[in-house]
């Protein structure tokens, strides 16, 4: 058991044979290291790889950020931040695999990305658009573990199914990890900021994330009003235990969970037509 | 509100949703919710390629049982193992309320 953890971390963390990732993004994790370098500098690096900035602008365009109109990498950098297009540049190259194969997943991935920035928004959170991000991407881990082992992924898919359990924990019995560790490896070894990896990494255990708890619990919130509206599918269908600590950190109460229920159901809609429109295409 | 193809449409209903063209929330707005739809309109819409629409209430009543009973259904089995939860019991019956208000209530049964 501890030997496939130990060698799928070692796969994960070995970039090279995971599924490419653009030279481009290479060139932009040391250009947005520099303090000095501009964001049309950087846009140009983007720019440079069309199918690259086709894909972040579509990902720019979804729902989940509600500007639409995103229709320049240097507008979708301006609007959405550096940080935010680095990750979609990532995002965008693994989700290319997920888009056709596994339509439920992506759709589960959108549908929180909506939800994580809904809820920030209402909440008067802070970088709004990093946040719907970390939604966006919580599940990646999922992919990974996919395409790195795609026979332990039949096994948990049929564990899930016979025992009834949740995603999680068949991980945890057939791989000896978890989607949420898999998803935190992934960003330590693409550069993701933290900002991004403690929520992908903790948002199923938001009393572990100590940096950026606000960000992971809003994660961990929209994960679960997901799930509890039925949209798309991640694994198993059974709604999480939402945690009280990530409640308490929000301040959640009953009056804004029925506001946000109702927000959500009415962008889901939405969702729904942008996935139906990127896989007819 | 519910939502049905355009081809069961009838005269009488009405828009629960804003219509925009291409069926894209950016697309150019074509009709307003609230608008009570007439034969002509419905051509009209047919023109343009409009494939769905959400009227009011629940008129059209979906084969085998009520759509909103399945609804529940499912929300049920996706709470099996944690509407004993206090957190997750709140939302439960949020999602309950929201199903049975946006479904027309009353088990389908619309009061005029």
């Amino acid at each position: 058991m501890a030997d496939k953890r130990s060698d799928l971390k070692k796969s994960i963390m070995d970039t090279k044979t995971l599924p490419t990732l653009p030279s481009v993004i290479r060139k932009l994790n040391s250009l947005s290291d520099n303090e000095k370098s501009s964001v049309q500098e950087m846009a140009k690096i983007v720019s440079s790889d069309q199918v690259l900035s086709a894909r972040i602008l579509r990902l720019a365009n979804s729902p989940s950020y509600g500007f639409y109109r995103v229709s320049t990498i240097t507008n979708a950098m301006i609007l959405l931040g550096v940080n935010v297009v680095k990750s979609l540049a990532i995002a965008s190259s693994i989700f290319a695999a997920m888009e056709k194969d596994n339509v439920c997943l992506w759709e589960h991935s959108l549908g929180v990305g909506v939800a994580a920035n809904l809820i920030a928004r209402k909440l008067g959170l802070p970088e709004c658009e990093e946040i719907a991000t970390a939604g966006l991407l919580h599940d990646i881990g999922k992919v990974i573990i996919r395409i790195k082992c795609s026979t332990a992924e039949n096994d948990i898919l049929g564990l899930i199914h016979t025992r009834q359990i949740y995603t999680l924990e068949a991980e945890r019995e057939v791989i000896d990890t978890d989607h949420a560790e898999v998803g935190a490896w992934l960003s330590k070894s693409w550069f993701l900021p933290e900002k991004l990896g403690e929520p992908i990494a903790f948002h199923h255990d938001v009393a572990k994330s100590e940096n950026y708890r606000t960000k992971t619990a809003v994660v961990h919130i929209a994960d679960v009003l997901i799930k509890a509206s039925g949209f798309g599918n991640s694994g198993d269908n059974f709604v999480p235990p939402i945690q009280q600590i990530a409640w308490d950190t929000l301040q959640l109460n009953e009056q804004l969970l029925a506001e946000l229920v109702e927000e959500i159901e009415d962008k889901l809609i939405e969702v729904k037509t942008f996935c139906l429109e990127m896989m007819s295409d | 509100m519910q939502k049905i193809p355009l081809s069961s449409v009838t005269s009488d209903m009405i828009l629960a949703r804003d219509i925009f063209r291409g069926n894209m929330p950016v697309g150019m707005p074509v009709c307003n919710k609230g608008t009570q739809l007439t034969d002509d309109l419905i051509k009209r819409l047919e023109n343009l390629d409009i494939l769905s629409v959400y009227v009011e209430g629940c008129p059209v009543q979906e084969e085998g049982n009520n759509s909103l009973d399945i609804h529940l259904r499912e929300l049920d089995g996706r709470f099996i193992k944690t509407f004993r939860e206090p957190l997750n019991a709140i939302l439960y019956n949020t999602y309950k309320a929201y199903l049975i208000r946006s479904m027309g209530g009353n088990s389908g049964r619309q009061t005029e």
